[in-house]
């Protein structure tokens, strides 16, 4: 098929595959981004079984492969009599994974804030919390920006996790998949989708950049 | 010089701060040996010394940011607590002002001298905003106020740290090394400030380079070496007549150029 008979012929589910794919990568970013942040508190905080804990979940999550983990929720999870949906599967998994990494590249904002900072905060008689919020979690984030950028784009790939599913609707990945078991749509349906994600990424990317450029902490 | 302070009620009062018997280590190293030190309301106390003697450390360990091994701290009479929320309280009353100035990279000067006495203190902002700019006004930044730390010359920084830490209406100034990181001709800005600070009866720990200062400002120098305090006495008879051997080598290497 060529791409005008597929456009033709699939384009309203392209366009549904297209906000499918989008609704599953904020959701799970925005959801990675508030586990990061609290994982990345408690591998700061005075308590060691907090930090131990912060420690073990970014060494588990960060080095599991995406679709081990969701097999893992779609089939192991039913014997711990725990069923979810297909979606909330793709969800979870999508949502622990970047999580870990941005807890990574959290910790990384922290180190660059320098000691002299928290000696202050300290000496002003800020407790830990206050800290976290007012000096260090503000600060880490912004450092973070670019590398967390590029982890919402990850995560968008990482979604493509969702055609190994049945889920309705498909999102990108799935879609083609689907489109390819019906008819011959070959690369080009592969394509379509491609130039989707790559289409996402470029204005993802150019948001981060922008945002970086207004939040950077001059030094 | 005329002080804030009442010389007569000064003998019955209880020590701003009080070391006893302080030691404290870094590995095998004995960073503080038996320090005693007593620090009266109002008093201005200059810690001088060859580096690595433990003055920085010393003045450190007065709100804690370095631990000891054994001894005792009391601020006011109270003993300085271990952690939690006992410390943080303690530490509210004690003001820090560090070498590398240390504001708040991400917020406005203003906000950083605002910050302590909103989030710590959670006292109103509109009675805490007006005090700050009167802060800054003080020390003389107070046309900086909405620029971020890093648009600041180094002595404007300082200042602005000075500003910070004074919002807290701190019972005691630490002072560590305040403009071993400035440029020269930045120096003085921030002495005079310190200085105004101790002619207002200010309680201020100073460790400090600056010998001037110490003979003019000090009312009381304290010599370390080797984590021990060598000697102790008003500026005049230590810059002129010091007692130990060790001192007077210090202040012939300083002299010397």
């Amino acid at each position: 098929m060529t791409i005008s008979e597929l456009l033709s012929q699939y384009g309203d589910k392209y366009v549904e595959a297209l906000l499918t794919t989008w609704q599953l990568t904020f959701i799970s970013f925005a959801g990675a981004m508030i586990i990061g942040i609290i994982i990345t508190v408690m591998r700061v905080c005075p308590v060691k079984p907090l930090r131990i804990s912060g420690d073990i979940y970014v060494q588990i999550f960060r080095n599991i492969p995406g679709a081990s983990l969701l097999i893992f929720l779609v089939y192991a999870l039913p014997n711990l009599q725990v069923i979810l949906s297909y979606y909330q599967c793709v969800l979870i998994a999508t949502v622990l994974i970047p999580a870990a990494f941005a807890s990574e590249y959290l910790m990384s904002g922290i180190n660059a804030i320098g000691i002299g900072q928290i000696e202050a905060a300290r000496s002003l008689g800020m407790d830990f919390g206050i800290m976290m919020r007012k000096v260090v979690i503000p600060q880490a984030v912004r450092f973070s920006i670019l590398p967390m950028t590029n982890l919402l784009i990850a995560t968008m790939l990482t979604t493509s996790l969702a055609s190994q599913v049945p889920l309705n609707p498909k999102d990108l990945t799935g879609l083609v998949s689907y489109i390819n078991t019906r008819d011959t749509g070959g690369v080009t349906s592969f394509l379509i989708s491609a130039v989707m994600y790559c289409g996402t990424a470029v204005i993802i990317g150019q948001i981060g950049s922008y945002i970086d450029r207004k939040v950077r902490i001059v030094r | 010089m005329e002080r804030n302070k009442d010389v007569l009620d000064k003998s019955l009062e209880i020590p701003v701060v009080e070391l006893r018997h302080v030691e404290k280590y870094y590995g095998e190293m004995h960073a503080l040996k038996d320090i005693n030190l007593s620090v009266e309301r109002g008093e201005v106390v200059v810690l001088i010394g060859p580096s690595g003697s433990g003055k920085s450390t010393l003045c450190r360990t007065i709100n804690r940011l370095e631990t000891i091994k054994s001894g005792e701290i009391r601020i006011e009479g109270k003993k300085l607590p271990e952690g939690g929320k006992e410390l943080a309280e303690l530490r509210t009353q004690i003001g820090m002002v560090f070498q590398s100035f240390n504001l708040f990279a991400h917020r406005t000067i203003l906000d950083n001298v605002m910050m302590g006495p909103i989030d710590v203190l959670k006292r109103p902002e509109e009675e805490v905003k007006k005090e700050a700019l009167e802060l800054l006004k003080r020390v003389g930044v107070d046309s900086q106020a909405d620029k971020f730390p890093a648009k600041l010359s180094g002595g404007q920084q300082q200042r602005a740290a000075i500003a910070r830490s004074l919002a807290m209406h701190p019972k005691v100034m630490l002072f560590d090394e305040p403009t071993s990181a400035l440029d020269p001709e930045m120096i003085q800005e921030v002495l005079d400030v310190m200085t105004e600070l101790a002619h207002e009866g200010m309680t201020m720990i100073v460790v400090t380079h600056e010998m001037n200062f110490a003979r003019r400002v000090a009312d009381r120098v304290v010599f370390m070496a080797d984590g021990s305090i060598i000697e102790e006495a008003a500026p005049d008879e230590f810059f002129t007549n010091p007692k130990s051997e060790r001192a007077r080598e210090f202040l012939d290497s300083i002299n010397r150029h």
